[in-house]
């Protein structure tokens, strides 16, 4: 036993070994939000030391903090390791906490509104989704016959009404359409964005999937019937202990129905990601862990093939997830808005 | 011995509870293809919508799982 937990801590001490920016703080600065948008870097010239010198490829975003006191401030800042930071920020009356985050110097509660890289993906993407709807719409206004990108969103737009807003709304289904085609194609597009090497995590982001999940969640109390209402506090024909009894289940079922449509989202991209770059920082954890570079060479084989199945099936996810998502939503809605019978 | 190994022990928490959650979707998503392909085999024609049933069952079935992924990994990076 001894032997094996010490076995355990010496892989775990490897694992962090060498300080500074390690394959795990690699992954956790990915999956996290940021203040600037890191892609990657690029290796140029030497440091004084003889170490050498990277530049960082990023776009820097802007911090917005609202002080109850001081007001709003706006600002870049321009370090990059945590000491150059603190530094900056003292200068304006703000302290970084252990915890990445920022803090005002004087213990006041702040405000942090910055556009963060989430934020710009976000707008990026929408603006994506526009350009392509626009276009689309555009392309049956001279013909009938879909020309350009309309062949393409074409199908999607036929299976989502066809499979997905039809068998579980039925009449209801044109009044739901856009919202459900809306889900579709923004967060299959936002995972697909997310595959690209561009660092980005949009869905895997779960303040994102609250928010959606929250969208559905209201639009199902909006819409719900009389007799939605009814199954939820007095279940029709059932003996009355065990009405009261049902009662706090359903009502519970009211909140985990959408609590579970933001985890099940967040995690199957979250865990994509991680799996992803786990995957390929195997060769750099290896090569580290045997000083050389032949070992990290011959795990290179494997992970980058590995890497490959993993990011074929994470396009499959990307699609299911999105499909997943409308379809639970339009289950959701359906049952709402079923009318007693 | 444990105090020694206290600073570690989360690792080997959080991937036995990594394990558990395979386990148990594993099982899951093994008896939901069992039923579904009983049922094509039964009902070939109706092969396209128990499919469609299938991957969206299988979705929840890993949803739960996912979490507990989730839930392992935050112990680790987290502690």
């Amino acid at each position: 036993m001894r032997k094996a937990i010490t076995l355990l801590s010496l892989s775990t001490t490897l694992l962090w070994a060498g300080g500074g920016e390690g394959p795990a703080d690699f992954i956790i600065g990915h999956v996290k939000d940021s203040y600037d948008w890191h892609i990657t870097d690029i290796p140029w010239g030497k440091n004084p030391d003889g170490s050498p010198h990277y530049i960082p490829i990023a776009i820097p975003l802007p911090r917005i903090i609202y002080h109850p006191k001081n007001g709003l401030s706006v600002f870049f800042v321009k370090g990059h390791t945590p000491s150059e930071i603190q530094q900056e920020l003292q200068t304006r009356g703000f302290t970084l906490t252990p915890e990445g985050k920022i803090a005002a110097a004087d213990c006041q509660p702040i405000y942090d509104l910055s556009f963060t890289k989430t934020a710009l993906q976000l707008l990026i993407v929408g603006i994506l989704l526009l350009w392509i709807g626009r276009s689309a719409a555009k392309a049956y206004q001279s013909s009938p016959v879909p020309r350009g990108i309309a062949r393409w969103v074409e199908p999607v737009v036929l299976f989502v009404r066809d499979e997905v807003a039809r068998p579980m709304l039925h009449h209801h289904a044109e009044r739901f359409l856009p919202y459900l085609l809306t889900l579709f194609f923004f967060i299959w597009l936002s995972n697909l964005f997310g595959l690209t090497p561009l660092n980005s995590n949009i869905m895997g982001n779960i303040t994102l999937t609250f928010f959606l999940a929250l969208v559905t969640f209201i639009l199902v109390q909006v819409n719900g019937t009389k007799s939605y209402w009814q199954h939820i506090f007095w279940y029709p024909g059932m003996p009355i202990p065990l009405k009261i009894f049902l009662m706090p289940l359903e009502i519970i079922g009211v909140f985990t129905k959408p609590f579970a449509l933001m985890m099940r989202l967040f995690a199957n991209i979250f865990a994509g990601h991680l799996m992803m770059l786990s995957v390929i920082g195997l060769i750099f954890i290896l090569a580290s862990v045997f000083q050389s570079v032949v070992a990290g060479l011959g795990v290179a084989i494997f992970s980058v093939a590995l890497g490959l199945f993993v990011i074929a099936l994470e396009m499959l996810v990307a699609a299911l997830q999105a499909y997943i998502f409308t379809m639970l939503t339009a289950v959701f809605l359906g049952s709402a808005l079923e009318e007693s019978h | 011995m444990w105090l020694q190994a206290s600073n570690t022990i989360h690792y080997l928490g959080a991937a036995l509870g990594a394990g558990l959650a395979a386990i148990g979707a594993g099982i899951g998503i093994g008896t939901l293809a069992s039923s579904a392909m009983q049922g094509i085999a039964r009902q070939p024609s109706a092969a396209g919508d128990i499919r469609a049933n299938m991957i969206l069952m299988a979705a929840f079935v890993e949803g739960v799982a996912l979490i507990a992924e989730v839930v392992a990994i935050l112990v680790v990076f987290l502690k």
